[in-house]
């Protein structure tokens, strides 16, 4: 991506890279250029940040090593039958 | 589709916290999820000949749990579940203020109620929309959003260059925000 205009395919990948914060300052700035005349892809930015909001309210619970180790226990022993 | 081939002992590794997240937002009880998602592999096992590989394992895992969280709700709400809720209620201390059910009830104007109430709203549809993703999406997408895994890490574990990932990342949200538009958005 080595020009200054970007297509509306790669700017979609750089919004979603953005909400990842995985731009560098010239992918930021040939992001920002392309949505200020792409109404499109300003939508979708909008959108993405909207999806954002709504994954990082979420509360992910993950299994303690422990947990596993118990269900792992359970279901090897049943195979050993 | 190519055939799909049942592998019991990375079950636990690779859908576990699927499966637990997937049900606690279904049953509120961490210990009850945990059962359930234990129940769901030894379930899986003792029919894994009936799998016929027309599905991803962890689809079809999906289709055992489900099963199981309705066959978890049949029970409570069965004729003996509901004796033991009103003996609990019966057997409070009297120090326990508040005589009526009504009392007991919560206040749903109360904004974390309903912040709660939201969010498993949400996290019930997001998992739902997670689980129609093509298995490969699924799992970087997880990885990368939800575990927050390092690119890097990722691309090895699959084998796939960091412009792959971005592809897979971002074709995963758009699906999840089709799907996520018609469960839940639509009613904001």
């Amino acid at each position: 991506m080595g020009r200054f205009f970007i297509n509306c395919d790669d700017a979609s990948i750089l919004s979603t890279r953005a909400h990842y914060n995985d731009l560098n300052s010239k992918e930021r700035f040939r992001h920002n250029l392309h949505k200020s005349h792409c109404l499109k892809c300003r939508d979708f930015h909008k959108k993405n940040a909207r999806f954002q909001r709504g994954i990082n309210k979420l509360k992910w619970v993950k299994l303690t090593v422990e947990e596993k180790d118990r269900i792992r226990q359970r279901l090897l022993q049943a195979m050993k039958k | 589709m190519p055939d799909v081939k049942l592998v019991p002992e990375k079950w636990v590794d690779r859908y576990s916290d699927y499966l637990f997240n997937y049900t606690i937002t279904r049953v509120n009880d961490a210990i009850k999820a945990q059962d359930l998602v234990s129940e769901t592999f030894l379930a899986g096992l003792k029919s894994a000949h009936r799998f016929k590989g027309n599905s991803t394992e962890r689809t079809w895992l999906i289709s055992i749990l489900k099963r199981k969280i309705i066959d978890h709700y049949r029970k409570i709400n069965s004729n003996k579940g509901k004796a033991e809720v009103r003996m609990s209620y019966m057997n409070r201390s009297r120090d326990e203020s508040g005589d009526w059910m009504e009392e007991r009830v919560q206040d749903l104007r109360n904004p974390n109620v309903e912040d709660d109430i939201e969010q498993k709203e949400l996290g019930e549809a997001i998992n739902e929309c997670i689980a129609n993703l093509p298995e490969r999406y699924a799992t970087i997408f997880v990885q990368k959003t939800i575990d927050n895994m390092e690119t890097e890490t990722i691309c090895k574990e699959h084998d796939i260059t960091a412009s792959n990932l971005w592809v897979i990342i971002h074709r995963a949200r758009v699906q999840l925000m089709e799907c996520l538009n018609s469960k839940w958005f639509k009613n904001e």
